[in-house]
């Protein structure tokens, strides 16, 4: 079903606010559960919801009327102090207010789903039920409001959107008006209440919501807001590089007519000094506006760990550090999954219910600590927990029973590569699957993701004392610090961001052990791989005896790269090679050189994935 | 370029003109309808990809665009030659994207009508796949074969391009 809206630009003006006022909301109910006494907290709530329900009986949309309205009606008892505020209400007001941003996501995906509303607002009636009078006695203060903005919207009302007044129509034995009742309602909620229920509502996934809500916030990504005093900046910049463009032709023209030829290098070097700045400075700002806060992604992390941590019977507080750090829009939408398998892994494995951590001499609400923050051209996320942290012995028994790997492996693994051994698909501690974990899935999304985001991840570990992950991933994806590297005349550019260390090596360190060319790295032993032969050039060197050695890290694992020398670090735009060469293994695409040549980038995920 | 090329299909609609870039490819000439060719360059640089089927020479920098370079040469089986002179590049918009093809020479556009085009004989001696013939031109003392380049990146021939490793 279509959504017939003659005023597309007023649709788009309530779809925008409304997602950002649930954003919010989330947020301030997980404060509230915290601090139920903060008044201003409260109204703020209420308000946001009041705003919300307003805008959407303007519009006509009558199930979000009807959500919206009794969750009002159990904020505004708990506004005046006549609930107390439990766990119970909570959990059932989130679960109104999830059935109403999927109710938003239906009409922003332009179709009007008919959705079991009954099952959310039953919970919501028994708060309702004691002293419904004095609950009412507020009501008549927005009511009016309320009244004035649905109006306008009753008489076109039929004929603006047949599908739900004539579902209504069709189901009830007294066609009344779902907007009707609605105004009716907050004058006696409770009588009314009871009578939208024979509606026999077609029942589809009544339930979708809590598990659609994770990734949804961010996919309206097809604008952007920026800062005015952004774009000002950036009008500047603009203005600069015209007239450093002028002051380039007017160079040009003077040396070819001859005057001054002595000085042309000078101005040219004076010149390309300033077009370097401005340039640079360009790109900064134009990057600056294709960032987010992680905000975006952090905020809907105290809800999960809230009812996680109700589910799974724990007591968890949850901390979040860094919140304002800002990072491409593009690692901004690829992040959101991969933490919430690390949260949910720290809740889940990592944290111990109040009474082990109580035996084990810890205080009794675990810990989990969120925090971003820049370092260097790198974002380092990192979730922490003070729980149990991970036994490596177990992990190898495990993936050992599971078949994933065999005896000799494990004896020749180092903790390091045991701990990695739970990225593996299939892995799973759990002995039986859950509906939150179990199935050997969450950690290799996470791989997943990571990788492909040319991120790396580190564990940190003590036994007992907790464990933490960090990822560290490249701030942006359209232009990347690179290190040039030649191999055999032929350039290629490795993505800094996964260039771990280089070493100058000399090929007698080379070993072989199983086919594969190794070296000896300190205390590890690193794969390596010969670019020369991956990408099949011709090789012009042969009588070196030195080489280099370039150590990249995806994700969890290591390899290195032997290339012929290292030309130097320098910041590339990624070109893309267009359709018919996009799957090369080992290429993840190209730059064009300052000479105005092109050089392809080296993809390290395909090269770590083909060599292990 | 589209309409044109059903036209060809189509023997009885005869009379419209259509214009042809010709080139030569060891000593043959060969004939692409003018809408197909954004332009025409001088050789460069070209940056070798590893890992593709031999006749893609590599990609050049086209202005800030990093396109595929295809040797037609290659592509035909015919014999490797060096670039010379008036070796050039023809860029063409294949199926959607930029692609730049070399060949030995480009000598000059033809206005046809579309009744001179015949169908391609049934063999053809040189290695050119008979699908990407359009048809072939047959004037007073010349013979240009007309190439439909959309046929030779037929969806077997994508797959084998990113797969061929």
């Amino acid at each position: 079903m279509a959504i017939d809206c003659e005023d597309q630009e007023l649709l788009d003006g309530f779809l925008a606010e409304t997602t950002e006022l649930l954003e919010k909301l989330d947020d301030d109910l997980i404060s509230l559960e915290k601090s139920p006494e903060d008044a201003d907290l409260m109204n703020r709530i209420f308000r946001s919801i009041h705003t919300v329900k307003g805008a959407s009986s303007f519009l006509g949309f009558d199930m979000l009327v009807k959500v919206t309205h009794k969750t009002e009606d159990v904020l505004n008892r708990l506004r005046k102090l006549e609930l107390t505020l439990t766990p119970e209400i909570m959990d059932v007001i989130l679960e109104a207010v999830d059935l109403v941003k999927t109710l938003v996501a239906d009409i922003k995906g332009g179709d009007i789903i008919e959705r079991d509303l009954e099952g959310t607002i039953g919970k919501l009636i028994p708060f309702l039920s004691e002293n419904a009078v004095e609950a009412t006695v507020l009501a008549p203060v927005f009511a009016p409001k309320e009244e004035k903005a649905a109006a306008p919207a009753e008489t076109p009302a039929p004929a603006a959107e047949p599908e739900p007044t004539a579902a209504a129509q069709a189901a009830q034995p007294a066609p009344q008006e779902p907007k009707a009742e609605a105004k009716a309602e907050p004058a006696a909620s409770q009588q009314v209440a009871p009578a939208p229920q024979p509606k026999p509502q077609p029942v589809k996934e009544p339930q979708k919501a809590p598990a659609k809500g994770g990734g949804d916030d961010l996919a309206d990504n097809s604008t952007v807001r920026v800062d005015v005093k952004r774009l000002d900046d950036l009008m500047n910049q603009v203005g600069e590089l015209v007239l450093e463009r002028n002051r380039m032709i007017q160079l040009h023209s003077d040396y070819q007519t001859g005057l001054n030829p002595a000085e042309f290098g000078d101005d040219f070097g004076k010149l390309s000094k300033r077009l370097n700045f401005v340039t640079s400075e360009l790109q900064m700002q134009v990057l600056k506006m294709r960032m987010l806060p992680v905000e975006k992604v952090f905020k809907k992390f105290p809800r999960i760990v809230r009812n996680l941590a109700r589910d799974l019977g724990k007591e968890v507080d949850l901390v979040i550090y860094g919140e304002e750090t800002e990072l491409d829009r593009s690692v901004v939408d690829e992040i959101g999954d991969p933490l919430i398998h690390l949260i949910r892994n720290a809740l889940d494995h990592g944290l111990e219910t109040p009474e082990q951590r109580l035996a084990a001499g810890k205080e009794r609400n675990g810990t989990v600590v969120l925090s971003a923050a820049h370092e260097g051209n790198q974002i380092v996320i990192s979730i922490k927990d003070n729980g149990r942290g991970i036994d490596p012995d177990k992990i190898a028994k495990k993936a050992l029973d599971k078949g994933l790997v065999t005896d000799e492996q494990v004896a020749a693994m180092g903790t390091r590569e045991i701990l990695d051994l739970i990225f593996l698909p299939g892995f799973s501690t759990k002995e039986q699957t859950t509906d939150l974990s179990g199935r050997g899935v969450g950690m290799d999304v996470v791989r997943t993701n990571i990788r492909k985001l040319n991120g790396i991840i580190e564990i940190k570990n003590e036994v007992g004392h907790g464990s933490e992950f960090i990822l560290k991933l490249p701030l942006t994806l359209a232009i990347i610090q690179s290190l040039l590297v030649e191999v055999e005349k032929e350039v290629y550019s490795i993505p800094l961001a996964s260039v771990i260390e280089t070493m100058r090596v000399s090929k007698k360190e080379f070993h072989m052990i199983g086919g594969q060319e190794v070296l000896k790295l300190r205390d590890s032993v690193l794969p390596l791989l010969r670019l020369q032969q991956t990408f099949g050039c011709n090789e012009v060197y042969t009588d070196r005896d030195t080489c280099y050695v370039v150590i990249v890290g995806v994700a969890e694992k290591r390899i290195g790269l032997i290339v012929t020398r290292l030309l130097g670090q320098q910041e590339v735009a990624i070109k893309s090679l267009g359709k018919f060469l996009s799957n090369l293994p080992g290429i993840g695409g190209s730059t064009i050189m300052g000479d105005g040549r092109v050089a392809l980038i080296v993809d390290p995920i395909g090269l770590v994935g083909g060599a292990a | 370029m589209e309409t044109a090329l059903t036209k060809v299909k189509s023997e009885e609609y005869g009379g419209e003109l259509i214009q042809l870039v010709s080139f030569n490819l060891e000593k043959e000439e060969y004939g692409i309808n003018v809408l197909m060719v954004r332009e025409i360059i001088r050789m460069l640089n070209i940056t070798r990809v590893p890992n593709t089927p031999h006749y893609v020479e590599g990609v050049i920098n086209l202005r800030g665009k990093v396109i595929p370079i295809i040797n037609l040469r290659k592509k035909f089986d015919l014999m490797d030659s060096d670039y010379d002179k008036r070796t050039r590049i023809m860029v063409m918009e294949v199926v959607g994207e930029l692609m730049g093809f070399i060949v030995d020479e480009v000598s000059e556009v033809i206005r046809i009508s579309e009744k001179e085009i015949q169908p391609p004989p049934p063999v053809v001696s040189s290695g050119i796949e008979q699908e990407c013939m359009a048809g072939v031109i047959n004037q007073a003392e010349r013979l240009l074969v007309l190439l439909d380049l959309e046929k030779m990146f037929s969806a077997d021939e994508r797959r084998l391009f990113s797969n061929v490793a």
